[in-house]
C-alpha cells in the first residue's frame, strides 16, 4: 500500500531505463508490483484558465486547463444541458521520436475517451446552452497518457469550480509474463499481453470509463479490476489532499 | 504539492514589480483586523458534508444527496443558513443578479445591441434602446441610431453597466441609462474572483484621499481611474454629459497603480474586497517599495 511520495517532481529523463521487467518481486524503479510512480500534482498552475492542473506519473507528464463555462463556439439547437468538449494533445517533444504536427488518431482517440471518462462526473444541467472546454497536453509521454490526463483533468475541473459528482481518477494495470502492474511505464507497457484502463468515482463507486485489451479468465479479469480500483482510491486521496493544499485562505 | 509531510503555503506570486513583498504586508495589516475562515469548513468534490445529524436539511448550491448524506459537487467552503446547507466554491463564474453593477467588455455589435463579456457563463446583451444616446436626448432609437452604434460602443470597449433583466435561459440584459455608466477609459481593469466582491451599498467608490475611483463590479472586473472631475451643469441644471478626462499626470498614474496592485494583493490572499479592505491594502505598503516620484 505505500505509496511512493515525491517532493518535486521529476526532472526530464534524458536517458531511458532499459525495457526488461526487473526479478524478485521488485521492478525497475525499485517499486512494487502494485506500486505507482513517483506522483506529483498541482492545480492551479495557469493563471489565464478557469481551473488547471499538472499532474506528473514519473517521467508522464501533463497540464491540463479548463476554460468555461462559456458560450459555446458552435452554434446548435437549444438544449437544456451544457456541452462538455475535451482535447488531448500529445506535444510533439513528448515522445522520444520527435512528434508530427497536426491531430493523430491517437490524439482523436484519446479526446473521445477523455470525454467518455469525465461526462459521468460533470454535472452538464448545471451550464445550460454553455460549454466547458478541457485541453489537456502530454509534455512527456511514458505511459498511461488517458489515465494521467483524465486524473489532471478531474483536478482541473474542480479547481475551476465546476459541478461534479464526484471526482474522478484513473489508472493503468498491465499483464507481463502473467504479472499484474499497476500504473506500468512505456517500456512496461511494451510487453504486455493484456492491458486494463479504469476511470472511477471512488466516493460515489461508480466507473465512468473501461477499456480492457488481451484474453483475461474471469478470476484474473476480477483481480485486475480490483487492482485498478485500489490504485484508483489511492489516487482520489491524493487528489483531494492537492485540492485542500493549494486552497486559498 | 507532496502526498503526505508537511502542509506547505501555497506559494503566491503577484505579476508586477515587488509586489510578493507587498502581498506579505497587506496580509500581516489584514489578518489582525479580519477574520481568516477556519480550515475546516472546507470541503472537496465528493465529501460527504457534515449535516450535525440534523434529521431534515435543505440541499443548497453545491450539493447533491447520495444515499441520504450530503455531498459536495464543487470544493469550497461550507455555508449554513439554518437548515439549509450550500458549498460556496472557491472560484466560479460570475452569476449575475438584478442591478448588479457590473464592467464588461464589448465584444460584438449585433443587430440593435451590442454583445458584452462578464466573465460569466453566457455573454450579456445590452440594448440600443438602454443606452443613453449621446446628446441626452430622449426619442425612439431610428435606423440611423442602429447605423452609428460603434460611436456609442465598439468592439473592445470597456463599460460598466447594470443588470437590467435575467432571462429565462440564463441570458443578461444590461442598461446604461445613467451618467454614471458608459464608457470606461483612462484607467486600469483588474479582474478578481467575482466571489470576492460581494454586493453593497456603492460599487462606485470615489477615493479622494487617493486620488483615484473605483468601480467594484460584481462580476470580479474592477476599474480603477484618477479622480474625475465633477460633472458640469448644464444650463437646465441637470448634470451634462461627462467631459473628456485631461490625460493623467504622473502622480495620478502612481496611485492607479498602487491600488491595481492592492486589488491584486487582495485577491491573491483572497481577501474580500470592499472600501475599507481596499483602503487598508493600498495603505498596507512598505516605505520605498514603489516610488511615484
Amino acid at each position: 500500500m505505500a505509496f511512493q511520495n515525491t517532493v518535486a517532481s521529476t526532472p526530464y529523463n534524458t536517458i531511458k531505463l532499459p525495457d526488461t521487467l526487473s526479478v524478485k518481486g521488485a521492478r525497475f524503479e525499485g517499486r512494487g508490483y502494485e506500486h505507482f510512480r513517483n506522483i506529483f500534482m498541482q492545480p492551479g498552475m495557469l493563471s489565464q484558465a478557469a481551473g488547471s492542473a499538472y499532474v506528473e506519473f514519473g517521467n508522464t507528464k501533463i497540464m491540463a486547463g479548463v476554460y468555461g463555462p462559456r458560450e459555446s463556439d458552435r452554434r446548435e439547437a437549444f438544449s437544456n444541458t451544457g456541452r462538455l468538449q475535451c482535447d488531448v494533445k500529445l506535444a510533439t517533444l513528448a515522445t522520444r521520436q520527435r512528434g508530427r504536427f497536426g491531430q493523430s488518431d491517437q490524439e482523436r482517440e484519446m479526446s473521445a475517451a477523455l470525454v467518455s471518462a469525465l461526462s459521468g462526473a460533470v454535472r452538464r444541467e448545471t451550464f445550460p446552452k454553455a460549454s466547458v472546454d478541457v485541453y489537456a497536453v502530454v509534455l512527456e509521454a511514458d505511459g498511461g497518457e488517458l489515465a494521467v490526463a483524465a486524473t489532471a483533468a478531474a483536478l482541473a475541473l474542480a479547481d475551476a469550480g465546476i459541478e461534479l459528482s464526484d471526482l474522478v481518477s484513473a489508472c493503468n494495470v498491465s499483464r507481463v509474463d502473467g504479472q499484474l502492474l499497476l500504473d506500468p511505464s512505456a517500456g512496461e507497457a511494451r510487453r504486455q499481453d493484456g492491458s486494463a484502463m479504469m476511470a472511477m468515482m471512488p466516493a460515489t463507486n461508480l466507473v465512468t470509463h473501461l477499456e480492457l485489451t488481451g484474453t483475461w479468465s474471469a478470476a484474473q479479469a476480477t483481480e485486475v479490476l480490483q487492482l485498478c480500483m485500489g490504485g484508483c482510491l489511492q489516487l482520489d486521496l491524493a487528489m483531494r489532499a492537492s485540492l485542500r493544499q493549494t486552497a486559498p485562505g | 504539492m507532496q502526498l503526505a509531510g508537511q502542509p506547505q503555503a501555497p506559494n503566491i506570486i503577484i505579476r508586477g514589480s515587488g509586489s510578493s513583498l507587498a502581498a506579505a504586508s497587506v496580509q500581516e495589516r489584514l489578518e489582525s483586523q479580519y477574520e481568516a475562515f477556519s480550515e475546516d469548513s472546507f470541503v472537496c468534490v465528493g465529501d460527504i458534508v457534515p449535516t450535525d445529524m440534523q434529521e431534515g436539511f435543505l440541499r443548497g448550491h453545491g450539493t447533491q444527496v447520495v444515499d441520504g448524506q450530503l455531498m459536495a459537487t464543487v470544493c469550497g467552503r461550507v455555508e449554513r443558513i439554518n437548515k439549509l446547507v450550500s458549498v460556496r466554491p472557491l472560484r466560479n463564474r460570475y452569476s449575475a443578479e438584478l442591478g448588479d453593477v457590473v464592467v464588461g467588455r464589448v465584444t460584438d455589435v449585433a443587430g440593435k445591441r451590442w454583445i458584452v463579456d462578464l466573465n460569466a457563463r453566457q455573454e450579456a446583451t445590452l440594448q440600443l434602446s438602454s443606452v443613453n444616446l449621446p446628446g441626452g436626448v430622449q426619442r425612439r432609437r431610428t435606423a440611423e441610431d442602429e447605423l452609428n452604434m460603434r460611436s456609442v460602443f465598439e468592439e473592445g470597449d470597456l463599460i460598466s453597466a447594470e443588470v437590467q433583466a435575467l432571462h429565462q435561459d440564463g441570458s443578461v440584459s444590461l442598461h446604461t441609462r445613467s451618467l454614471k455608466y458608459g464608457k470606461l477609459a483612462g484607467g486600469q481593469l483588474v479582474t478578481v474572483p467575482a466571489n470576492l466582491i460581494k454586493r453593497q451599498k456603492h460599487h462606485f467608490n470615489t477615493l479622494p484621499d487617493m486620488g483615484v475611483d473605483v468601480i467594484l463590479g460584481c462580476n470580479g472586473m474592477v476599474w480603477v481611474a484618477p479622480n474625475a472631475p465633477p460633472p458640469a451643469l448644464g444650463a437646465d441644471g441637470e448634470p451634462e454629459q461627462a467631459p473628456p478626462r485631461p490625460p493623467a499626470t504622473r502622480e495620478q498614474r502612481a496611485a492607479v497603480c498602487r491600488m491595481a496592485g492592492a486589488l491584486r494583493a487582495l485577491a491573491a490572499l483572497y481577501f474580500p474586497i470592499f472600501q475599507a479592505t481596499l483602503v487598508d491594502a493600498y495603505q498596507a505598503r512598505k516605505p520605498g517599495l514603489v516610488d511615484a516620484a
